[in-house]
This record gives structure tokens, C-alpha cells and sequence, in this order.
């Protein structure tokens, strides 16, 4: 029973929020070589949201774009909601591995990512007033992709829902502290950077002149 | 072949130098003291053409104001006449015919040809006044005005007269007089300090007045922020007419909380808040009253009031109407100094051009009927007096297709007089037709403000309205793209979408049915249990 290949298992957890990922789990399946693709699409997800929208749809005037709030918005969340979710979840007497955790979450990604093509393939086609079928798409999209992402997490780490539920919400309060710290220590270390470099300059002038 | 060589290079660089000269002499000659700016879509501004330019700065000298101190002139008032405007506080443009200013500090009104050459003053007006306070001659036959601050002129549709109405603000009267003939008024009916409860204000001290076509008299009275004071031809007093309402700030929100917990006693301890009154207001030919307030955000700094006293540009129902600058406060690094947009006068011509004037900035921004952004010229004074600039511009109107401006400070009275560019010439013609929904008669004038102007936001809205007259749609999408009108866009993509479904029906419908029958093919297979030849080799070898 339940031979897939690694393509057929993505389709089997997306189409089986309940026992998919315990399927997954039982068989020691999921693979980090597609989990990674996962989430490359979701940043090109992301960015077919913000940049291929239909015209009428695309709510974000902006005259220069930047491409690096995106890559923050897809793979800096999901590396730190990881490594979040592993950091509790060690604590809390989680049984995911880092590896689990990162292939599980990347798999309840995917109707996120796939509503979002859909959607934005859709806006192309629809105009203001069928705005509806694109709204519809980005939520259904979503909606799925959390129940997938509570079912995945309470797969890898074998919690009943409630602790589930307190996992993912410690999660959250994790990744704003990763992020607080990874902000501080980049600005510290872009500190040290000019402070380096004024010191080299300073010799330099010292040298030459 | 060297030598002419040599010479040929000569020649063009003597060439080239002399028109570099003469080209930088002329750009020099043209320019005006400020930068000509629009909005793009993200309200951002951005460089464009000069709609108008200046043609005259004119004062009193230019106007013969000299005249009136002259005894040998049929115009001659006394020896001591002023022969420069003073603190004008108004005028009016009657007919496109004749330019009459309020001379505010003079107190006395001055009627100007379309020359700008004086042909008529009236420091008086004949009649019995029923106030027994004012100034008269010493016959006592006529009474003096005193500090007229605003004027109408018009043909009374009852007497067939020209008749001048005066707001008469020391005096606190608003005067109806027929004018008799260049120097002579004969006072009809005087409107004066309402008797009623509801006029509960102290002073009554009109600055603005405007009428209607039933002759009833409108008039903006000093410290009243009710709205304008209403009357009927004959005097009587019938009420307020389109407030104000609140600005909201923030001291005004943490009153109102406060006002919630406070005692009546504190209560009647604190501020109130009241609505700012008008600054100016207008009457269009519609006889719809656009009024101006000088307020600092855009709370009722401009509205169009419809004769029932209700505001049709309202933000507050959804729409989005924008007047003065989109900044709220601009920071001039040249003086050091932050200016908030004030609104200080607003014109509407016949065509529906809606000139609004900004004190504090000094520039006057055109509208169409629709309140779309036309153009913006003018500016203040930095340092010194330059033609197009100015220290504290209070009126605006348009006289023909000029637009003339009137300063009247302590230190400054004139009239600068804009003209029209060849720019502003295509866009009032090209707007006129927009607004009439006649896109297509406009194309060749948006062709023209684009030459001149390859940014103007509603050139490329109004040839993308003509492409969709012309069921031209993927033109129109890309003009519509290139400014950003969303809304425009969707429309005439609905149209394309529906074109190219009607174009391609036969194919769509073929590859629909093809995809059907497959299914239903496969769907048979399956039922009927017949097994593709491939999948037969895969179970030989699972075998």
C-alpha cells in the first residue's frame, strides 16, 4: 500500500489533510531535493503575485521594484519558521527532525503556491467585476495551506491539536525573535564593516600622502 | 580640399555657436520665475509645460487712475484721488466686457474696459440709506462707501438696469445700486444686519457677495460660519446657505472625548469648535456656488454647492476630489519657510473652467467642470517682485481666456495678467471636447499637448477613450497602462476579452469538444475495462 513516487506523495498529503502527513511520516518518505524546489516556486510565486497580476488587479503601484522584500516574504519566513518550529519543538518534546520539519512544511506549502499561479493566471483573464474568482482562489489557497501546515505539524511532531495549536503560536513568537536578533546583528555587523573600512582608508590616505 | 574642408568646419562651428547664443538668449527671455508642474498618477509632481504665461503686470498708471485727480477730466473726483489701487480686496468680471475692481482702501469701485483703461469710479451711491450712521455728501443726498470689500455686477432681469451690488463691509451693508451712468449709482435696496433670532452674530460686516438669477443675494459675512447669509431681492432675510462643517484634527477629537466626561460647567469653560467660514465663493452658469475656505486639510476646502445647500464634491461619500496641492505642507529651501495650501478665491468661468487660487503658495491651479487638474502656474515671491509672483495674491478671475490675478498688500497693488500658451490653448480645447464625452473630436489636441508634454497624465486617458470609440481596445490598453488608470483599463479590457472570444469562438468551441470526447473516450475504456497496450507490458512484467 502506498507506493508513490515522491510526486505522487506531494498529491497525496495535499488531498489528504488528515492522514497524509502520518502516511508520509509511517513510510519515511519526503524529500529535501523537492522541498527545496517547493519553496523557489513560492518565491516565484511571490513575485508573479506582486509583478504579472492583471493590470486592473495589480494593486501595487510602485515606479522601481525591489525584489528583496520578496525574498524576505518567501524564503527567509520559511527558514526561519523552520528553525523556529524545530527550536521549540525540541522543548516541547517534538519528535520532527530539522530535516522533517523543513520537508513537511515545505509539502503544506503547496496550494498556497499553486492558488497563487491560478489566481494570478486567472486576474489576466477576468476583469473588476469577477474579482470574486481570484479572491476565492488566494483564500481557498491559503485556507488549505494552513490546515496542511497544523495536520503537518502535528504529524512530525505526534502532538494532539491543542498542543499543536500552542507549537505553532511559540513558533510565531520564535521567528520574531530570530528575525528581531538577525536584524540587530546585521546592523552590528554593518558597524564593524564601516568602522573597518574607515580605518582603511585612513591608511590608505596615511600611505599615499 | 583641405583648406575647404577646414572652412566647412569653420562655418558649422560659427553656426552652431551663434544658435546655441541665440537659443540660450531666447529660453533665458521666456522663463518664468517658478518651474510649471503637474501630478502624475502617484501624486507625485512632475515637470510639465507652461499653460500660461505672463503678459502684463498692470497698476494703477497703467489704468488712468490719474484721471480721477485731473479737473480737466470728465472723470475728475478730487484733487487728493489716489492714483494707485489700495488693498483691493476683490473684482469682477462682467460679460467678458468690463473689469470691476472693489478698491478696498480707497472705498471706492472702479470700472475698467477690457483695455484695462478706467471708464468709470463711484465713490458714492444716490438714495436715502436707512442706516443713519454713515458718511454722506454734504447735501446729504448720497452716502460714501466705506472699505468695499467685494462686488457682482450684473443685468437685473427685472429692471433690464446694470446693477452693481457691493459689499459694503465697514459700512456693514450690502448695497443694490443701478448704475446711472460713469461716476453716478442710485441706491435700490440696501441688505443689512438680519433682525431674526437665528442671526445670532454681533457685527455684521459683509466681504463676498454673490446673486442669482432669482436676484437673491448671497453674501459672506465676517466671523458668521453658518454659512453665507442668505436674502431675497427685497431684503428680507431668508437664512444660511451651505456651511462648513468641522475640520477634523486631532485637538478636535481629544475635545470631543473629553466634552464626554466633562461637567457643563467645564463644558461651557472650553472652545468650541466651529467650522472656518468661507474665504470666496462663485457662482457657475448653472448656478451651482463653488466656494473656498482656507483650511489646512481638505475638509470642505472646496466645494460645489448645489441650490438645495448640498456639497457634490463630497470626499466623504467615496469620491475623490483634490484641490491645491497634494502635499498638505511644502517646504521651500530658497527662504527657509514651510507653506500649508491655503485656498484664498476660486472663478468659474462660463466655459466650466474652475480657476482655484493658493495664498500661501501663490499659484493658481485650473480645473475642468470635473475637477481634473488642468494646469498650475504662478508662485510667491522670494525675494524680489518678479512678473508671475506673488507676496499675497486675493483674487483670481478669468477675463477671456486670460486669467488675472489681483495683489493687493500694503506695499503691492496690481493686476498680473496671464496668457495663454499655445499648450494651454490645445488643452482647454481638448478638455472641453473630454468633457462633453466627444473623444474623438479631441484626439488632434491630446496629439498636440503631447508634443509639447509627453507625461500629461489625461492626454493619454483622453486618446485611450477615442481608441475605445474607434474599437480600437489593445491601443487603448496601452495608453491606459501608461498612466495607470485601472479603471479605464478594465472597461476596455471587457471590451477586448469580448472581441477576442467573438474572433476565436470556432477554435475555443473545437478544442472544448475535442477535450470532451476524450474524456468520454477514456471513460468508456475504463468502464468497459480495455486497457491501454502499454499498461498490458507493464503487468506482463509485474508478472
Amino acid at each position: 500500500m502506498y507506493e508513490f513516487s515522491e510526486l505522487g506523495w506531494i498529491k497525496h498529503v495535499v488531498f489528504h489533510p488528515f492522514e497524509g502527513f502520518e502516511d508520509l511520516r509511517w513510510k519515511k518518505k519526503g524529500s529535501v531535493k523537492y522541498a527545496l524546489i517547493i519553496v523557489f516556486l513560492l518565491f516565484v510565486a511571490m513575485v508573479a503575485n506582486d509583478r504579472m497580476m492583471g493590470f486592473a488587479f495589480d494593486d501595487s503601484q510602485v515606479k522601481v521594484f525591489n525584489v528583496v522584500p520578496l525574498i524576505v516574504q518567501s524564503v527567509v519566513y520559511y527558514v526561519t519558521w523552520v528553525i523556529g518550529n524545530w527550536c521549540i519543538c525540541t522543548l516541547l518534546d517534538g519528535e520532527g527532525t530539522l530535516k522533517k520539519i523543513a520537508i513537511y512544511s515545505a509539502y503544506a506549502l503547496v496550494p498556497y503556491i499553486i492558488c497563487s499561479y491560478c489566481a494570478v493566471l486567472l486576474s489576466n483573464a477576468l476583469v473588476l467585476d469577477e474579482s470574486i474568482w481570484v479572491t476565492a482562489f488566494q483564500w481557498v489557497g491559503l485556507g488549505w495551506s494552513v490546515i496542511l501546515m497544523i495536520s503537518a505539524m502535528k504529524a512530525v511532531h505526534q502532538y494532539s491539536i491543542p498542543k499543536t495549536l500552542i507549537s505553532i503560536v511559540l513558533t510565531l513568537v520564535a521567528m520574531l525573535l530570530i528575525l528581531f536578533l538577525a536584524v540587530l546583528l546585521l546592523s552590528l555587523f554593518q558597524q564593524v564593516y564601516v568602522f573597518v573600512y574607515t580605518i582603511y582608508t585612513e591608511i590608505s590616505y596615511r600611505i599615499r600622502g | 580640399m583641405k583648406g575647404f574642408k577646414k572652412s566647412i568646419r569653420r562655418f558649422t562651428s560659427l553656426t552652431l555657436a551663434a544658435l546655441t547664443a541665440v537659443s540660450l538668449s531666447v529660453s533665458a527671455f521666456a522663463d518664468e520665475p517658478y518651474e510649471s508642474y503637474n501630478y502624475d498618477n502617484w501624486e507625485e509632481a512632475i515637470p510639465s509645460q507652461s499653460a500660461y504665461t505672463v503678459k502684463d503686470v498692470i497698476g494703477g498708471d497703467y489704468m488712468g487712475l490719474a484721471r480721477l485727480s485731473d479737473p480737466t477730466d470728465p472723470l475728475f473726483y478730487s484733487e487728493e484721488a489716489s492714483d494707485s489701487l489700495s488693498e483691493a480686496k476683490d473684482f469682477y468680471v462682467y460679460n467678458n466686457e468690463e473689469l470691476w475692481i472693489a478698491d478696498t482702501g480707497n472705498s471706492r469701485i472702479l470700472r475698467l474696459d477690457s483695455d484695462y483703461q478706467l471708464i468709470g469710479c463711484y465713490y458714492t451711491v444716490t438714495g436715502t440709506s436707512e442706516m443713519d450712521s454713515l458718511a454722506t455728501t454734504e447735501d446729504g443726498t448720497a452716502t460714501y462707501f466705506n472699505e468695499p470689500q467685494g462686488l457682482f455686477v450684473t443685468t437685473s432681469p427685472s429692471t433690464g438696469k446694470l446693477t452693481l451690488y457691493v459689499a459694503d463691509y465697514s459700512n456693514s451693508r450690502v448695497v443694490r445700486a443701478s448704475v446711472d451712468s460713469e461716476t453716478e449709482l442710485t441706491l435700490e435696496q440696501e441688505y443689512v444686519k438680519p433682525d431674526a433670532a437665528l442671526y445670532t452674530s454681533e457685527t455684521f460686516n459683509p466681504s463676498k457677495v454673490l446673486v442669482d438669477a432669482a436676484e437673491n443675494v448671497y453674501t459672506v459675512v465676517k466671523s458668521v460660519n453658518t454659512g453665507s447669509v442668505q436674502f431675497e431681492a427685497d431684503g428680507t432675510f431668508t437664512g444660511f446657505f451651505g456651511a462648513n462643517r468641522v475640520e477634523v484634527t486631532a485637538s478636535v477629537i481629544v475635545q470631543n472625548l473629553w466634552r464626554k466626561i466633562a461637567s457643563n460647567e467645564q463644558i461651557s469653560g472650553m472652545t468650541r469648535n466651529v467650522p472656518v467660514e468661507y474665504a470666496n465663493f462663485d457662482m457657475d452658469s448653472d448656478g451651482f456656488i463653488y466656494t473656498v475656505t482656507e483650511v489646512s486639510t481638505d475638509t470642505d476646502a472646496v466645494k460645489k454647492v448645489n441650490p438645495a445647500g448640498y456639497n457634490i464634491w463630497d470626499n466623504s461619500v467615496g469620491d475623490e476630489y483634490n484641490f491645491g496641492d497634494y502635499t498638505t505642507s511644502v517646504y521651500d529651501a530658497a527662504t527657509s519657510t514651510t507653506y500649508s495650501t491655503k485656498l484664498t478665491d476660486i472663478a468659474v468661468n462660463d466655459d466650466g473652467l474652475i480657476n482655484v487660487l493658493d495664498y500661501e503658495t501663490g499659484r493658481v491651479f485650473q480645473y475642468d467642470r470635473l475637477a481634473n487638474l488642468i494646469c498650475i502656474f504662478g508662485t510667491t515671491t522670494s525675494s524680489a517682485d518678479q512678473a508671475g509672483a506673488f507676496s499675497s495674491p486675493n483674487v483670481v478671475e478669468m477675463f477671456g481666456d486670460d486669467v488675472i490675478v489681483l495683489e493687493g498688500s500694503k506695499t503691492r497693488n496690481d493686476i498680473t495678467i496671464f496668457k495663454r500658451t499655445t499648450f494651454g490653448e490645445n488643452l482647454h480645447t481638448a478638455f472641453a471636447y473630454y468633457d462633453e464625452g466627444l473623444y474623438l473630436e479631441a484626439v488632434p489636441y491630446w496629439n498636440e499637448v503631447l508634443k509639447r508634454d509627453g507625461g500629461y497624465v489625461y492626454a493619454y486617458i483622453g486618446l485611450g477613450k477615442a481608441d475605445l470609440k474607434n474599437n480600437d481596445y489593445k491601443a487603448a490598453l496601452d495608453k491606459f497602462e501608461t498612466v495607470y488608470d485601472r479603471d479605464d483599463y478594465d472597461k476596455a479590457f471587457e471590451y477586448y476579452r469580448n472581441e477576442w472570444l467573438e474572433e476565436h469562438f470556432t477554435a475555443i468551441a473545437v478544442v472544448i469538444i475535442v477535450l470532451v470526447v476524450l474524456l468520454f473516450v477514456r471513460w468508456i475504456l475504463k468502464r468497459k475495462g480495455i486497457k491501454l497496450i502499454k499498461r498490458k507490458k507493464k503487468q506482463k512484467e509485474a508478472d
